[in-house]
């Protein structure tokens, strides 16, 4: 069983009221008192009520009201209460002086109390005026047979039959709004409405907010009953609970029924006749009576779409500054850059915006901090944003603007708010004088911030027809014909030089023999004269150059080995070669100590002609 | 012998140019890449399509277009595109790096069969140069043998024709290894063997009609290999080695 308030009659409310007030006189200096009028604030018209002006002091001069449209019916009735209490010799004295009206409203609508005033002390004090709301009520009948208590006398009616309709007590939950957009604040207010005494509550199942981020904003502990008018009826109303809600979902959101147990008093009689004492032993029972409010349905529009890159979930109106933690930033000292979302809407929802710190700073996680409170438009106040970071070099550096957008309910459009650029220089820091250690400079590699292609190609196009290839093309073929072309017309013109080459040592070739057997001839004249060395000197010339112009070997490279060698490569017999050779030496000899006679030089003779014609026949 | 091949490029292109794009080309390709360059992808690649549409290639021309996909977030034409710049010119490189990024975001993870080392070898190396580049390297190489040929034709000295005979048979085998690999190049830009998928899901089926079982389920980006097409069906082949067979409307040839 859960007891949250107990109501049981007005003017039961009004002594507590009364005697808080006294306490909390007692409590503070006496000098310092009180005036004040009470009356209940909507009633019945034609029922009778109190208006009651109470002090805590002795009333020296008391200056009544003006009523309008009211009937005074009695009064004004003092009264005095006065009483002394003694606590461990401590002595407290209560006083409590009221001036009482019965009045009567004459006509329905809103009647003025003006204020009253009273000197005490000497000093005056004076009343706020009053307002009271007359309602004709269709129990008007009820207004002669019963007291100030209308409420009273409509449940003991009721009682008879002992039970309570739906109207007496009811439940409602109420929403400022029922067509929002997704994040628009709405109130909902969770109200027990009362025309008959309620004695506790058991069993409350608060509404709960599927599809909704809810906060409760008002949790009263004790329940507090004020009169309302409702239609011809005056309830008496108490705030069970308030909550704000930010819509999360969109589309048509249901919300369950509150529930709740009243136990309620109703009078009972013990059957008819009534005796005439029945009136006066009204027995009461407790009823118990659940009460209910009916589902309801809340319509949430999703935000219009081409929401910008920086919307953060923002709904409502704010402002936004961008601004650093401190003034100068050393490097490798910890400083952080502070996003300040100011205003009114869904506050507590907004998503951090996005900082670009420059990328050689270590990033850490942002920190939030929030000073807001709950109002009927939302959450009204600023939420901080606070990115740490830590520059690890030094120079100057730039943060891009932030940007941060929200939905403007009453604009119906997004706002896109934006900071300037950012700009600072980060000192150099002495971290190296800090430590005894002498930390070494920390080498990083080169980090890839983020994947993304390479940028398309800038040059030339170097377009082509479709499908089309030099590979195979007429190009091609062209070229590798060129090619062939080439090497042919060189080959042709290299092999025609050569073959040019080749004529004039053939002639030489062919002519040897000729050009030796002249030589021999002058040779064989001068043996005749006997000319030794002239004829040495000859057949030596006849046997060089036939050599050189057989075996095409230029006169300078003339050397014995070369000759022999050649001549073996020619194939010819080593007996003829040996003999050459033998020849050859007997002619160099013999030039220049001719010693052998006329025999002798024949013999030379016939021995060049042999090995001439010898060589003839192999090369 | 770069320097040469570039030259005779530039030669072999001026040929070309004389004879196809002028001014209109090369204005819309500046458009693109201005387009490109400020972040209007769309306009870009409008610009680089209207090349394409009169018939022209390239693969600057195919790789600009893949980016100003991958860029629109297309990515299963970013992939066609750097596939197609792949096919004119194995060799580039930022065409397979920014093919690698946008295969990322492919969903299907295909094993391919590991080929036999030295046809990855022979595989790797052909790739590293386009087909005319090889042509080119190739007519480079044949004018060389026919240089040495005739020294060893001609040269005086026995030594000499020794080692230019050894000479020519050497180049005269890589003139015929570059103009293989120039013609399988070429050929293979000229086949059609190769297509990407396009729609973000399709059902591969065992045969070639509606009915036919879904044997697997591929996704936008896939390359796969085509077999055979019967009407509106393409027999596939997956790297793995998986078979099935997919509508024609699915995916486009590279």
């Amino acid at each position: 069983m859960q007891r949250i308030g107990i109501f049981l009659k007005n003017n039961m409310k009004l002594k507590a009221v009364l005697l808080f007030f006294c306490l909390l006189a007692a409590g503070t200096a006496s000098a310092q008192h009180s005036f004040v009028a009470e009356a209940p604030r909507v009633v019945g018209l034609n029922k009778p009520f109190q208006i009651v002006f109470t002090a805590d002091a002795e009333i020296t001069g008391f200056t009544p009201p003006t009523f309008e449209g009211l009937n005074v019916l009695i009064g004004p009735t003092p009264s005095h209460m006065s009483s002394t209490q003694i606590i461990n010799g401590k002595r407290t004295d209560f006083l409590q002086v009221s001036y009482t009206y019965v009045v009567e409203a004459k006509a329905a609508g809103k009647v003025k109390v003006s204020s009253a005033s009273a000197v005490l002390d000497g000093k005056t004090y004076s009343t706020k005026p009053l307002e009271i709301e007359a309602v004709a009520t269709d129990d008007a009948a009820d207004a002669r047979s019963s007291g100030d208590d209308a409420e009273n006398t409509s449940a003991g009616r009721r009682g008879a039959s002992g039970e309570v309709s739906n109207e007496d007590i009811y439940l409602r939950l109420t929403f400022s709004k029922t067509n929002v957009v997704k994040g628009e604040p709405i109130i909902a207010t969770l109200k027990l409405y009362t025309r008959v005494p309620v004695e506790r509550f058991e069993d409350i199942k608060f509404p709960v907010f599927n599809g909704f981020w809810s906060q409760e904003i008002e949790t009263p502990q004790n329940i507090n009953f004020t009169e309302e008018a409702v239609g011809n009826q005056i309830y008496h109303v108490a705030v069970l609970r308030k909550y704000m809600l930010l819509p999360q979902q969109t589309g048509e959101i249901t919300v369950n029924p509150a529930e709740m147990i009243c136990q309620v008093q109703v009078m009972t009689s013990r059957g008819l006749p009534r005796s005439i004492f029945d009136d006066f032993f009204d027995t009461y029972q407790t009823v118990k009576k659940r009460v209910s409010t009916q589902t309801a349905r809340i319509q949430v529009r999703p935000l219009p779409g081409g929401a910008p890159a920086s919307f953060g979930g923002g709904v409502g109106d704010f402002t936004m500054q961008v601004s650093m933690s401190r003034d100068s930033v050393k490097a490798n000292e910890a400083a952080s850059m502070i996003v300040e979302i100011q205003g009114k809407g869904n506050l507590n929802l907004i998503e951090s915006p996005q900082v670009e710190l420059p990328a050689d700073f270590e990033k850490y996680d942002v920190k939030i901090s929030n000073n807001y409170t709950n109002s009927v438009n939302g959450f009204s106040g600023k939420k901080q944003f606070e990115y740490p970071f830590i520059p690890r070099s030094e120079g100057i550096f730039t943060i891009p603007p932030v940007a941060y957008s929200y939905y403007d309910i009453s604009k119906g459009r997004y706002v896109v708010l934006k900071s300037d650029t950012l700009r600072f220089r980060v000192t150099p820091g002495d971290s190296r004088q800090a430590g005894p250690l002498v930390s070494g400079m920390n080498k990083q590699s080169v980090v890839s911030l983020g994947e993304d292609i390479r940028y398309i190609y800038t040059g030339s196009p170097r377009l082509v027809r479709d499908g089309y290839f030099f590979t195979g093309s007429l190009y091609f073929f062209i070229l590798l014909g060129a090619i062939v072309l080439i090497y042919f017309v060189l080959y042709k013109l290299l092999r025609r030089r050569a073959r040019l080459r080749g004529d004039t040592l053939r002639t030489r070739n062919r002519k040897a023999n000729k050009i030796a057997r002249m030589r021999l001839k002058l040779a064989q004249s001068y043996l005749k004269e006997n000319l030794a060395s002239s004829f040495y000197e000859e057949l030596h010339k006849a046997l060089m150059g036939y050599i050189s112009d057989k075996l095409a070997i230029p006169f300078a490279d003339m050397q014995r080995e070369t000759i022999s060698r050649t001549l073996e490569e020619k194939g010819a017999d080593r007996t003829v070669i040996e003999e050459f050779m033998q020849l050859l030496d007997d002619c160099e000899m013999a030039r220049y100590s001719p010693e052998g006679g006329t025999e002798a030089m024949e013999k030379e003779y016939e021995k060049a002609i042999n090995i001439i014609s010898g060589l003839e026949n192999k090369l | 012998m770069k320097g040469i091949v570039r030259l005779s490029m530039i030669i072999c292109f001026l040929a070309a140019a004389a004879g196809g794009y002028g001014k209109d080309l090369d204005s819309l390709w500046q458009k693109g890449n201005d387009a490109y360059s400020i972040g209007e992808y769309r306009e870009a690649l409008s610009a680089y399509k209207a090349i394409e549409e009169q018939g022209y290639e390239s693969a600057p021309l195919f790789y600009n277009m893949g980016n100003a996909y991958y860029k629109l977030k297309e990515n299963g034409r970013a992939i066609l595109y750097y596939e197609k710049t792949l096919k004119l010119d194995p060799a580039d490189d930022d065409a397979e790096n920014n093919l690698k990024i946008a295969q990322q975001f492919t969903l299907d993870k295909i094993d391919s069969v590991p080929d036999f080392i030295l046809a990855t070898w022979t595989k790797r190396l052909m790739d590293s140069m386009s087909s005319d580049n090889w042509a080119w390297l190739g007519i480079v190489m044949l004018a060389l043998t026919a240089l040495l040929l005739l020294f060893f034709r001609f040269a005086p000295s026995t030594g000499a024709r020794k080692l230019s005979f050894v000479l020519v048979c050497i180049t005269f085998l890589t003139v015929i290894l570059f103009f293989i690999f120039a013609f399988i190049l070429k050929s293979r830009s000229d086949s059609r063997d190769y297509a990407i998928v396009m729609v973000p899901v399709s059902s591969v089926k065992s045969a070639p009609n509606a009915t036919g079982g879904n044997v697997f389920i591929l996704h936008e980006g896939t390359k796969v290999s085509i077999l055979e097409n019967v009407s509106q069906w393409s027999r596939i082949e997956l790297s793995d080695g998986r078979q099935g067979w997919i509508p024609a409307g699915d995916m486009e040839i590279i």
